[in-house]
Parts: structure tokens; sequence; C-alpha cells
């Protein structure tokens, strides 16, 4: 169990991070989003001890790991950590990075020769680079770097490990596939896992809990579904959702646009801040859109992107722009034609949101 | 809670001995940053401090003195006349081969760049020798001219132009150093934007490529200015033949002259010496006020203009007549003619002998003592430089605040000053550290050993500093998370990756000690001779012959030392970095 209390980090006069706290459970995957600058490698680098906070502490299991007095260096923590750029040391093999952290790690192998080898034949099994041993950097792949790094994080079994934007510098397809790679090797370490991305479908897919960040402070922690769904501030709505915050008032259980108060829309999870500034936020395929004789708010279509799964449609209503995305399976629209919008009426079951 | 209580106190106690730390890093900081001081800016100050004291009261009296004679100005003259057209000599030949070599297509580029570099290696006052030589009765300029029509005789080297000559082919890699990467960073788009707006190739360099250039071009500027006006070797060798002083031999003349005011006369020179290297400073900076630089422009090396193949061809061959003309002739000719018995006998099968180097290994035991003097010297200087400079270069690199850029400053000095300035400095500083005390340091090697490794420290910082930067800090930040720390973390790491940048800074500190001349000819003393001063005083007493036999000896040590260089770091780099 990981503890962040109250940490402020300043840079001279640039507060990087403000009163952060933050829980990190035994074997919790969470993944720490937030657009560059955000402040969420800076809390990275805190929980590595690469440098210390200016105010407030960090403990693992009750012991003191930093405060603004003393700061535990990463060497001495129960740490791995995996780099952006995987930072593999270009002079040695596979193995050797492998063997590295198990013999100068604070969880080293402190037994023979003979386990030493057999641990490291384990790990670099368990990330399938088993016939690749001999290799150096040089002479392997992107993903295989990527694995390499991984082996030598996981290796001596850390208690916390702390991934910078690792799936970065890779392509896409290998981006999805490491993915996978990534949970697997969390369902059978059991570490704990803190994940920096910038990357809001990755923090989705990958993560049991998501804390957003934004400009030194956190914006929101929960699971992704409820994340997604039930965002609670406008930086979470806009950035992880790119909901449409479409203004009005609150009647009771009832949304009132302030475009057309002819229609209300029904309360289908908003969360409670929303509702004291009178916004609603809808996400672009929660609206639905009809031709313009039918009910609903009217407006133009003012541009449309065809995106291959869904079309992506801005249509101007009144003096907003809201943006709406259809399936490509539904009535097509044009530039200029005249639409109705309407809410999807699909309740969300509060009590069963997906958690990985 | 009466668990608790314990352990309160013991955070209590380690809280203050870590507070204790920080005071103590606080300590260092200023135990270092003095020792700084001392070593490498307070010389400077006494030097300034001594020029306006007489018998410990202040007086201008020098200073009316020596601007008052003829013989300063017409030295100051002198000096301007021959840095200014060294320096524009040096910017010409060097910006037009570094643009040549980053965007034309050309084959062969590596081997050129190994010639350009080649005077780089190879000490200024062997260069002027070896085209004394090039030049001399019996070398192939005059047989050449021989041939042809009409009464054409070889220049006479110990000129004004003679200097200024050999200064710019001395001093042009500078400016080729400076500039050709920061060509190569322009990126070609904005040549083709501004192709596309409507501008010839011609007036798209002038608008746009000249522009962006322009401040490597300026710092590659000063730089050949400053080498160009700190030079000894060139102009004691060319100029005192023929009467002709700059502010460096004039110092060097006040200084061996032992007059009653020698010292003190020397001080004002250093100081007006001081005063125009600063207007260069100064005109640099005034360039540069308004340029930005970029500096994350990716170099891109892949050629922008394509010649037609004949076109290559005879530009391929024009430069490689030069570059073998201006670096390797001379020195092959040197060696020819340390060869033959006599000076000024012509160069033919009888008189051939080893005769020259017999006298200079054999006979005279000077120069063997001076080599073992140089090699000794180098090698500690080296070692110091090593040890310091690499430490210096983390500190800079893990903690960049005032304290270390105020260090790194302090230390470039002794190396941005003049040699006979700093020798001075030197002189002034050691000979009684504290006043009224002579530790007897100077008049000994010692002296040498601290102005080597003042003067050269700097260089030792900038390579490591440079090998610093080129690994990522996630490497280290790796090692660290894998457990890794103190020594553990340089020796499995740190070192392996660093090794052939700091071995690089190392070779360059070793080979400016090794052959130093501007600073030993005014330090040395009976005994502890050094390779420079051995061949200047064979120069001064007219033992051509001999000098150009030791020379020789010297050049094939460096180059095969080049040579070992270089194969050491490629084959560091393919076995132990695994690059191929």
């Amino acid at each position: 169990m990981i503890n962040v209390n109250n940490v402020t980090k300043k840079y001279g006069s640039f507060t990087a991070l403000h009163s952060i706290d933050l829980e990190i459970g035994d074997g919790e995957f969470i993944a720490v989003l937030g657009p560059s600058g955000c402040g969420k490698t800076t809390l990275l680098k805190l929980l590595a001890g690469f440098m210390g906070p200016t105010e407030g502490t960090i403990s693992m299991d009750d012991t003191v790991l930093a405060s603004a007095k003393r700061v535990l260096p990463p060497e001495k923590r129960n740490i791995g950590m995996v780099f952006q750029s995987f930072a593999l040391w270009p002079h040695m093999t596979v193995a050797e990075h492998v063997k590295f952290p198990l013999s100068y790690h604070p969880n080293k192998i402190k037994e023979g020769k003979k386990e030493l080898q057999e641990r490291i034949g384990e790990v670099l099994k368990l990330v399938g680079l088993a016939a690749l041993a001999e290799r150096y950097p040089s002479e392997l792949s992107g993903g295989q770097k990527q694995r390499v790094a991984l082996a030598r994080a996981i290796a001596p079994l850390p208690n916390l490990l702390l991934m910078d934007e690792p799936l970065s510098a890779l392509d896409v397809e290998l981006r999805m596939e490491m993915r996978k790679e990534i949970q697997k090797l969390h369902r059978e370490t059991q570490a704990s896992i803190v994940f920096v991305t910038h990357d809001q479908g990755e923090a989705l897919a990958i993560a049991d809990k998501i804390v957003v960040m934004n400009q030194g402070r956190i914006e929101q922690i929960a699971p992704p579904e409820v994340l997604y769904t039930r965002p609670e501030t406008e930086f979470v709505a806009t950035f992880v959702g790119k909901c449409n915050l479409v203004k009005g008032h609150w009647q009771n259980t009832h949304f009132v646009p302030a475009i057309d108060s002819a229609n209300t829309w029904p309360d289908l999870g908003v969360a409670d801040s929303f509702k004291e500034s009178g916004i609603y936020p809808v996400r672009p395929e929660q609206f639905q859109l009809a031709a313009a004789e039918k009910d609903g708010l009217q407006g133009v279509v003012s541009f449309v992107q065809y995106q291959g799964h869904e079309i992506h449609y801005t249509v101007e209503v009144g003096q907003e722009t809201w943006t709406i995305h259809e399936s490509v399976f539904a009535s097509r629209f044009n530039i200029g034609d005249f639409v109705g919008i309407s809410l999807k009426h699909v309740p969300i079951q509060k009590g069963s949101l997906v958690s990985n | 809670m009466t668990v608790k209580q314990p352990m309160v106190e013991e955070r209590k106690k380690r809280d203050s001995s870590f507070s204790l730390f920080f005071q103590k890093k606080n300590f260092y900081k200023i135990i270092g940053l003095l020792a700084i001081f001392v070593f490498f800016l307070l010389p400077v100050l006494r030097l300034v401090w001594l020029s306006f004291v007489d018998d410990g009261s202040l007086t201008l009296q020098y200073y009316t003195d020596v601007l008052r004679e003829p013989a300063t100005w017409n030295t100051v003259q002198n000096t301007l006349i021959i840095v200014a057209g060294s320096t524009v000599l040096a910017l010409v030949l060097g910006v037009l081969f570094s643009w040549i070599v980053a965007y034309v297509r050309l084959s062969g580029k590596r081997a050129m760049q190994l010639f350009i570099f080649l005077p780089f290696i190879i000490p200024s006052y062997i260069t002027t020798l070896a085209w004394t030589q090039f030049f001399s009765a019996s070398g192939p300029v005059t047989a050449v001219l021989s041939w042809l029509p009409g009464e054409l005789a070889a220049p006479n080297l110990y000129s004004i132009g003679g200097i200024i000559l050999l200064l710019g082919i001395s001093h042009y890699p500078l400016v080729y150093l400076f500039t050709v990467n920061v060509f190569r960073k322009i990126p070609r788009e904005l040549e083709e934007a501004a192709a596309t707006s409507g501008l010839s190739k011609k007036r798209a360099f002038r608008k746009v490529v000249l522009p962006l250039a322009l401040p490597g071009i300026a710092s590659g500027g000063l730089i050949a200015f400053l080498s160009n006006l700190d030079n000894f070797g060139i102009p004691a060798f060319l100029g005192t033949p023929a009467n002709i002083r700059v502010l460096s031999t004039y110092i060097y003349e006040q200084v061996v002259g032992f007059g009653p005011s020698a010292f003190s006369r020397a001080a004002v020179l250093s100081v007006i010496l001081g005063i125009i290297a600063l207007a260069g400073t100064v005109l640099q900076w005034f360039l540069l006020r308004r340029s930005r630089v970029n500096e994350t422009n990716r170099s891109d090396s892949t050629p922008r203009i394509h010649l037609s193949s004949g076109k290559q061809k005879l530009l391929e061959v024009s430069l490689w007549i030069f570059l073998l003309v201006t670096s390797l002739m001379p020195l092959i000719t040197m060696g020819a003619l340390s060869l033959i018995s006599a000076y000024g006998v012509p160069f033919n099968l009888e008189n051939l002998s080893l005769r020259n180097y017999e006298y200079v290994f054999l006979t005279d035991s000077k120069p063997l003592s001076a080599l073992s003097n140089s090699l000794q010297l180098a090698f500690f200087t080296m070692l110091i430089c090593l040890l310091l400079g690499t430490a210096m270069a983390y500190l800079r690199f893990k903690h960049p605040d005032w304290s270390t850029k105020a260090a790194e400053l302090f230390m470039t000095i002794p190396f941005a000053l003049p040699g006979t300035v700093f020798a001075l400095c030197m002189i002034f500083m050691w000979l009684e550290p504290v006043p009224g005390w002579n530790p007897g340091i100077y008049g000994t090697v010692w002296i040498l050993f601290i102005a080597y490794a003042t003067r050269f420290l700097v260089l030792q910082v900038r390579g490591s500093y440079t090998a610093f930067l080129q690994i990522d800090p996630s490497m280290e930040e790796a090692a660290r998370t894998s457990g890794a720390a103190g020594w553990v973390k340089w020796r499995r790491i740190l070192l392996p990756l660093l090794f052939p940048g700091i071995l690089s800074g190392a070779l360059l500190v070793f080979l400016m000690a090794l052959t130093e001349l501007t600073v030993s000819s005014l330090l040395w003393s009976s005994g502890s001779e050094t390779v420079g001063v051995v061949i200047f005083g064979y120069e001064q007493a007219g033992y051509s012959t001999y000098s150009t036999a030791f020379s020789t000896v010297l050049v094939l040590g460096i180059l095969l030392g080049g040579g070992l260089f270089m194969l050491l770091s490629k084959l560091w780099d393919r076995k132990v970095l695994k690059n191929k």
C-alpha cells in the first residue's frame, strides 16, 4: 500500500503539483492520465525517488519513503521502472539486463548462482524472450526492446512498478499487443502498477483505476467506466469523453437546454457538480440525429468527417457547436442539412459498471 | 501512543543529521568555488593589479611609459593587421569548406574531414617549421618555380604575409568545426520555402542560409580571432628573424629580457592584449545580439547540391590538392629535409644521412630529457584533468545551477587567455602565492604542471560534459531503480557508456600538454625543458635541421597516437557498445 499524502512539488516559483493525495492499494493497476505538463511525470519521479516533495509525505506500508527533509533514494526503494525510451544499456545482453537488478536490487537473489540463472530464465520466458537471451539491444526490434525493459523492471518482484508512457515509442499495432502483455504481467506478478500516459484509450483499456490530472491537481479518481460515463469536472468531461458541455438549467430531475426550453432531457447519471453549474455533459455518441421535421433541438450540419467505423458531424445549434458521432449504418446527412437532435434514451445501469 | 513516541524522536534525529548534511553541502560548495577562484581567477586579478602597482603604491607610470613608446604602437599595429588578415583568411577557408562539406555531394568526405583536422593535432610551430622547409631553397616550391620560365622566387614566409598565411591555415579548422554543423542543422525546407516564394538559389543563400548560419560563423570567427591573437609559435618562428613583433612575442621578449621593470611592463602589455581580445568578444556579441539559435533542429547531412559528375570530380580534385598541399606536403617535406646532412644543400642521394637524428637523440642530451619531461607532464596533467574535469562535468550535468556555471566560467579563463598572458599570471601567482612567502614552485617543473593543469582542465570538462549530455538520463535512472548506486552504477553503466567521450577529452589534454610551447617558453627552467622549448631553442640558434629532425619524430608519434585512439574508440564502439 502506497500513500501519497498532501504532496506539493515546486520548481522555483512554479508549482508542478498542488497538495496531491493518492492511495495505491496492493496489486492495484493505476493509470495516471493527463495532458503534457499536467504534473504526471513529476508524480512518477517523486514515487521513484529521483527527487523529493516540497511538502507532504510519501509512504509505503507505513514506512516513510519521502518527506520534504528526507528522501529515500530509488536504489533503496522496492520499485521497478519502465522508461519511455526503454533505457536499455547498449553494452549488456538481454540476460544481463535481467541479471542486473537481481544482483543489486533490494530484493536481490541472495541464494546461489543456480537460483539466479533459474530466475533469469523464468523472467525471460514470462516476457517471451527466452530465445533472445544473448542478443544486444541494437539487435532487437522495438517490441522486443520493450519486453526487455519490462523484464528488467519485474525481475526482482518489486512492490511497485512504475511505467512512464511505456508504449508511446511503439507503433499502433504493437501498442495494442503490449497492452495485453502488460495486463498479463500484472495478473502474474501481482505488483502494484502506476502507469503514466496521455492516451485516454490506453488508460481506459488497461487500468483498474484512472487518476486524471490537470495543471498539477487531481481532477478525478475513478474506475474507467465511471470516469467515462460520469465525469465530475469539465476537464474530465472534455479530456476523457470529448463531451459537449450543453448549457441550461436543472429542474428537479430534468435538464432544460438554454437554446430550446421546449426540450427536456432526463438525468442519465450526471455528477452533482454539473447540476450546480447548470451543465449537461453529453458524449458525442450519446446524441442522435434525425431529419429536421422530427422532434428535438434544431441544428445545421457544418462539417462531416467520415471515419470508417463512424461519422463525425459538427452541428451548429443556436450559438453552440456540438460534435456528434453517428454510426455509418444510421441515416446520412450533408453539410447544410437541417437536423433534429435528441438524446439516446439508454439509461445507464448504475449498479453494474465494468471494471477491469 | 507510548509506542509511537520513540519513532518520532528517531525521525527527528535523522532530520537533524540531514539538515547538517545540507549545511555541509553548502560548505563544500563554498570551499570548492573558493579553490577554483584561487587557482583560476586570482592569478589574472594579480596580473592586472601588478600593472598598476609600483613599490606598494598605485601608479599609472607603467602605462604612460609603455604607451608613450612608438615600439608599442608599432607592435599593436602589427598585431591588428596580422590578426585581422588571418581571421579573414580562416573565416573564408573555414566557411567555404564547411559549406561544401555540408551541402555538396562529394565522395570521401570522411577522409577530407580527417585532413582538415590534421592542423589541430600538429602544433602550429611544427606546421610553421614544415612550411619554412616547404618554401626553402631546397624545398619543392623553389624547385617547381625554377622550371617555370621567368625569374620566379618562392615567397618569403618571414613576413607579415607569411604569418597571416600560416595563422589562417592553422586556424581555419576551428571555423570549420563551428560552422559545419550549423549548416547541417538549417532545415532544407527553409531553402525550399524560399525557392517556392520565388527566390533564386543565390538570393536564398543570402537571405535565408547566411543569416541562419551567422551565429556559427561568428563564434567560429571569434575563436579564430582569439587563437590568432594568442598564437606565439608562428609569429615567434617567422616574425622574430624579420623583426616583426606582435603583442604575444613582445610580451615574451619583455619577460626574458629581464629589465628592471620587465614584469610590470609585460603586465601592461598583457592588459592591452586582453582589451583587444575583449573587443573581439564584444563585437561577436554585437553580431549575435538579435539572432536566435534553434538547437533542436536535427542535423541533416545528406547532400543538398548535386553537381554534374564532371564538375563534382573537378571540385573533389581541387579540394584534395588544397588539403594535401596545405596539410600533408609541408610535413613530408620537413621529414625529407630532416634527412639532408646540412642546411641548404640540395636534396639528393649523396646528401642523405641520419646525422641530424644522431645528433638530436644521441649527442645532445636535451631533446630526450625534454621528451621525457613533456611526456610525464602531459601524462600527469591528463590524469588530474581526467579526474577533476570529469567530476566537474558530472556536477555541472547533475546540478546546472549558478555555482557550477560560475565554476565552469572560471575554468575557461586560463584557456581563453593568450598563452603569454597566462604564463605571466602563473608567475605572479606562484612566485609568491601569499605575498612574502616563496615556496619555490616557480623555477621548477611544478609551475609547468600547475599551469598546464589549470590551462587545459576546461578541455576535459567540456569533453566529459558532452559525453554526459550524449547519454540519456534514463540510463542512470534505470540503474538506480534496479538498485545500483555509487561505484556499481559508475563501473557497470556510466563509465562504459562515457568512455569514448571522456577519452577523446583526455587525449586532447595530453596532446596539448605534450606539445605546448607558449606557456612553457616563459615558465621553463634549466632541467624542466619541454619539447616545444627545445625545438624553439634550436630554431632560435639557427639549427633548423635539428629542429626538423626532432619535429619529424614528434609528428610521427602524434599521428601514431591519433591513429591508435581512433582505432580504440572504433573498437570500443563496436565491441562494447555494440554499434554497427
